[in-house]
């Protein structure tokens, strides 16, 4: 020994076991923290990645630009490509309706027009059609086909080429016709222009779009802007997007307050355990100076082995998170690497891990070096003197071992607030995303139990014959039919939305507060399995077949889509009448439930939604065959179930195949939810091992008072309930104040951004008693090893151990 | 009337070249309202003997019979019971538990027997040891006379069958010494309670009815019965 500093390596590899705790919590701390840098890195640029599959990929676009403009544009340094994408009205295509476009070969890749065979339309009379599309008007590369447009011109075309499927066009059965450019300009009909611009990387898009807007003099409804991928990008200026990264940025904060509390908690205790040992070294001499390098050497020691540990543990919860969701969808996520390695993850895990050791073994070493030698050899520093008189109300009310417990956890305020706070963080937070994971549920159309793979349609209607066969169809799951009808439905005007009215041009009400509809109403009609599945969007009212039946009900749909475009067009109540026109006069009828959405549409335009049983459907329109069949497909497959399902049909039928926009849809919410629940994991990681850790130590630290506690009678089992009690009131009282604050979060949040999405909040009694059960866990967890440990030990040891 | 016996106790620690005998051979009875002082230099095997008397510890071989019970072969569960009930504990370092007030420390094992204390029994114990007046105090609060009386108010609580005592004067001045000691001597009388207490004052030993010699292990009787 050649310093007294030395005595710090002994101690450490003295305490083996101790060590190892110390330096295993820290680790974790620091793989967390590492952890959530390194997931919200990846997650970016997953996010990035999914973005840009869904909305394209550009930061900004231009409507109408001149020639001139376009050149200028190209020509500017700070843009990476730049190219023009031309909209004309659906025409037809040999017949069949279809969209009518043509995009720059330049900017075509960004918007995930990629060619398969042959080559780019580039000559005036050249066109390109998805692959699908060609397959299903038996085209192949080199035919000619001849487009109609809007204006009924029509011209002839040769296919040069075959790209690959998009997937709202396939689930819409409207194939994309498109042409080059040079053939757009050349047609006459009605058409709008877009030039999208892709910035290179690390161009600052708010800056490069203001200095374009103004050297072009360009106004603001000319520019348009990706505002998803520039969100996450960090680089949106909307409102909305502003809020989430301020949302982000707090949440983010919370979860390093709890990793920095837990490093800081951890290395108190294991310095506060050992006052005594600094008492000692204070009565051979030793300087307050030297006690807190004494504690500062040690905070070192440990950051040195714990933080190397924490940051391949963080690179592994990251590794885990990117392999997840490569596994989940090959193809789109196929080509990032699996490890991801995150410089930023990485500096601030050994950042935040160095910075809390230093601070949080200053705290400790200040109070080690104030110890008066005294008191810490004579022991008699574990409680202030509190100058109250105790009366005792505990041990009244509850068994002796129950009340000791309880105040064996409420003594120590400091730790009781410190777990608390850190468990009811994280029950806040997971409350709190799990609006998140609602939202997104139901905004983003994923797969419901209800949603089709396959829709069949006939203006003729479906035979129950086709609908029996189709059932035996091998491969299918779930077959099930629609009857739907356009009516003339008319209700109370005020019912109508102002921007319903506006965008008709304003509708005049009636005398008797009706109203002449200028559109007609879609009537769909339901079995019980559809209204059964229908529940899980209603939003008022309830769905019940004998009872819409017996009092002539309808339901109204809340949202509607029109163009593409979610609207509501009405805001019916319970209670209100519609009257509807049918062969047999105008019929009443009585709104009985309200959903928030159908998870099918249509592409005639409709004034709203109605929808009721099949019977009462059969009264209002004299129609008695499905006009549509859903089909829901094995996993396995389903490319011969769907052939087969093909072979079935005649020619009026037509297929809608929605499985890839499915699987799409599906895949945007898996990576918002692989992240987002990654996240809550994380956090509730560092709560769970915040509990255990402080069990371990308090358990350790009293040792010597259990053993008494032994000595005068208690038994193991009363031990077990005192020290299970201290551990519960620690997570119960976090729970509390968990649950009160998460469930208040969620119905601000809920209130205040998802109301205009008819997302109502309910009192979340499941996930409720799931923390409640999982603290409970947890909680048992917690006091196993140390418990272990004392019972191993024998009493007399325990008490002879000071 | 015996009320403790033990017969033929041994403990080893360690093994091999480390291997100690803590105790050799020790057979001794007590009888019951006996006041009985160990001695003995520092590492002689008393407080062993204690841990053993008191169930605390288990002896290499030997018996232990308290109140006419083989001690070592009650098993975990109702050993515990079997302690609260039988065996009061006083200890060097009072060991009281700092979150109690005086008057729950003391009535601590019989709450941990799920028993309703006897009011007037407690009031008696609080009034010999004179801490009626600081019965809500917290033991921080007490000086260290006070709070080895508590620590004996809580040995004497469940009128237990034996009371034993390791060095119960170590931690406190002659003046206080004494006083525990006195109250220690009246409560066994007065409630005709067996003690064996360790001790290194011999002049506290003096007050003892028989005094055990422990050296290296082997117990031998002073006898001080007739002092």
């Amino acid at each position: 020994m050649t310093s007294y500093l030395s005595l710090v390596t002994k101690y450490l590899s003295a305490h083996k076991k101790k060590t190892r705790l110390v330096v295993l919590s820290v680790a974790i701390s620091v793989a967390l923290i590492t952890g959530i840098f390194s997931m919200l890195d990846v997650f970016q640029r997953f996010e990035k990645m999914q973005m840009i599959h869904d909305y394209g990929n550009y930061h900004i676009l231009i409507k109408d630009a001149t020639k001139e403009e376009k050149e200028i544009i190209s020509s500017r340094i700070d843009v990476r490509v730049s190219g023009e994408w031309i909209f004309f009205r659906n025409g037809s295509l040999n017949g069949k309706e279809c969209r009518v476009d043509a995009i720059d070969e330049s900017i075509a890749p960004n918007m995930r027009v990629d060619l398969l065979e042959g080559k780019y339309p580039v000559a005036e009379n050249e066109m390109m059609l998805e692959e699908w599309a060609a397959e299903n008007l038996k085209l192949k590369a080199d035919d000619t086909l001849k487009l109609i447009f809007s204006d009924n011109t029509a011209k002839l075309f040769v296919l040069s080429g075959i790209c690959s499927d998009y997937s709202n066009t396939k689930a819409e059965d409207e194939p994309a016709a498109l042409l080059s450019v040079a053939g757009a300009n050349a047609v006459n009909a009605e058409k709008t222009t877009r030039l999208y611009i892709e910035f290179k990387n690390g161009v600052n898009v708010n800056k490069a779009q203001k200095d374009i807007q103004s050297s072009l003099h360009l106004t603001d409804d000319r520019i348009g802007r990706n505002e998803y991928l520039l969100a996450v990008m960090g680089q949106s200026s909307a409102d909305k997007a502003t809020e989430l990264y301020m949302t982000g940025g707090i949440l983010f904060c919370i979860v390093l307050i709890a990793g920095v509390m837990m490093i800081y908690n951890t290395f108190n205790i294991s310095v506060m355990e050992r006052v005594q040992q600094f008492g000692l070294l204070r009565c051979i001499g030793a300087s307050q100076p030297q006690i807190k390098k004494l504690v500062r050497r040690e905070g070192l020691q440990i950051a040195l082995r714990a933080i190397p540990i924490g940051l391949l543990a963080g690179m592994l919860i990251t590794l885990f998170c990117t392999a997840l969701l490569k596994f989940y969808n090959k193809n789109f996520f196929g080509e990032i690497p699996l490890f991801q390695f995150s410089i930023g993850g990485i500096v601030a895990g050994i950042g935040v891990g160095f910075l809390t050791v230093l601070i949080a073994s200053f705290v400790p070493a200040k109070k080690a070096a104030k110890v008066s030698p005294v008191n810490a050899v004579t022991g008699s520093n574990d409680l202030k003197i509190s100058k109250k008189k105790k009366q005792g109300l505990l041990t009244r009310s509850f068994h002796v071992e129950t009340a000791m417990g309880i105040n064996n956890a409420v003594v120590k305020k400091k730790s009781l607030l410190l777990m608390s706070y850190s468990i009811a963080i994280s029950i806040v937070m997971f409350l709190g995303f799990q609006v998140f994971i609602d939202f997104l549920n139901t905004s983003i159309k994923t797969s419901k139990p209800y949603t089709p793979d396959i829709t069949l349609t006939s203006e003729k209607g479906l035979s129950d014959d086709l609908y029996s066969t189709l059932r035996d169809v091998n491969g299918t799951k779930a077959v099930y039919g629609r009857m739907f009808s356009y009516v003339n439905a008319t209700f109370d005007a005020s019912r109508l939305t102002d921007s319903y009215k506006e965008s008709m041009g304003g509708i005049p009400t009636k005398d008797n507060g009706q109203f002449a509809p200028r559109e007609k109403s879609w009537l769909i009609s339901y079995d019980r399995n559809q209204l059964n599945w229908a529940n899980m969007d209603l939003l008022e009212g309830e769905l019940s077949e004998e009872k819409l039946n017996k009092q002539n009900g309808i339901i109204a749909v809340a949202r509607n889509l029109r163009n593409n475009i979610t609207t509501e067009t009405t805001s019916f109540q319970l209670g209100d009448k519609v009257f509807i026109e049918t062969p047999n006069g105008t019929k009443e009828m009585t709104i009985m439930g309200i959903l928030r959405s159908v998870p099918f549409n249509d592409s005639v335009l409709s004034m709203t939604t109605f929808i009721t049983t099949e019977k009462l459907f059969t009264e209002l329109t004299d129609e008695e065959s499905y006009k549509a069949i859903d089909i829901q497909l094995q996993k396995s497959d389903q490319e011969d179930a769907f052939n087969q399902i093909k072979s079935l049909l005649n020619s009026s039928v037509t297929v809608y195949d929605a499985r890839q926009k499915n699987a799409e849809s599906n895949q945007t919410f898996f990576t918002m939810a692989v992240f987002i629940y990654g996240f809550v994991l994380v956090i509730a990681l560092i709560s769970i091992l915040n509990i255990i850790n402080t069990m371990n130590t308090s358990v350790a630290s009293k040792t010597r008072y259990l053993g008494v506690m032994r000595a005068i009678g208690m038994s193991s089992a009363q031990l077990y309930k005192m020290v299970l009690v201290e551990a519960a009131t620690y997570s119960l009282s976090g729970c509390l104040i968990g649950c009160v604050a998460g469930i208040a979060l969620q119905k601000t949040l809920v209130a205040s951004f998802l109301s205009s999405y008819h997302i109502v909040w309910k009192f979340p009694g499941a996930q409720i008693g799931l923390i409640l059960l999982m603290i409970l866990v947890i909680t048992a967890i917690s006091v196993i090893s140390p418990l272990k440990r004392i019972k191993k030990q024998g009493v007399s040891e325990a008490i002879g151990s000071l | 009337m015996d009320i403790l016996t033990a017969k033929n106790l041994c403990k080893t620690y360690g093994a091999g070249e480390t291997m100690v005998d803590a105790l050799k051979n020790v057979s001794f009875s007590i009888a019951k309202g006996e006041f009985v002082a160990i001695v003995g230099p520092s590492g002689s095997g008393k407080s062993t003997l204690l841990n053993l008397l008191g169930a605390l510890d288990a002896p290499t071989s030997g018996k232990v019979y308290l109140d006419g019970k083989d001690i070592f072969t009650i098993k975990e569960k109702e050993l515990s019971v079997f302690r609260r009930r039988n065996i009061g504990f006083i200890f060097q370092a009072y060991n009281l538990v700092p979150e109690l007030n005086v008057e729950e420390n003391i009535i601590l094992p019989l709450l941990l027997d799920y028993r309703k204390p006897d009011k007037k029994y407690l009031d008696e114990l609080l009034g010999i040891l004179g801490l009626t007046e600081r019965k809500h105090h917290l033991p921080n609060q007490l000086s260290g006379g006070q709070q080895q009386r508590v620590a004996i108010g809580r040995a004497l609580a469940t009128k237990p069958a034996i009371i034993l005592a390791d060095e119960p004067t170590g931690n406190l001045d002659t003046k206080n010494s004494r006083e525990v000691i006195n109250l220690m001597k009246l409560s066994v009388e007065k409630y005709n309670q067996t003690l064996v207490m360790i001790t290194h004052n011999q002049s506290f030993a003096s007050f003892a009815d028989r005094i055990l010699n422990v050296e290296d292990g082997v117990v031998t009787e002073l006898g001080g019965e007739n002092r």
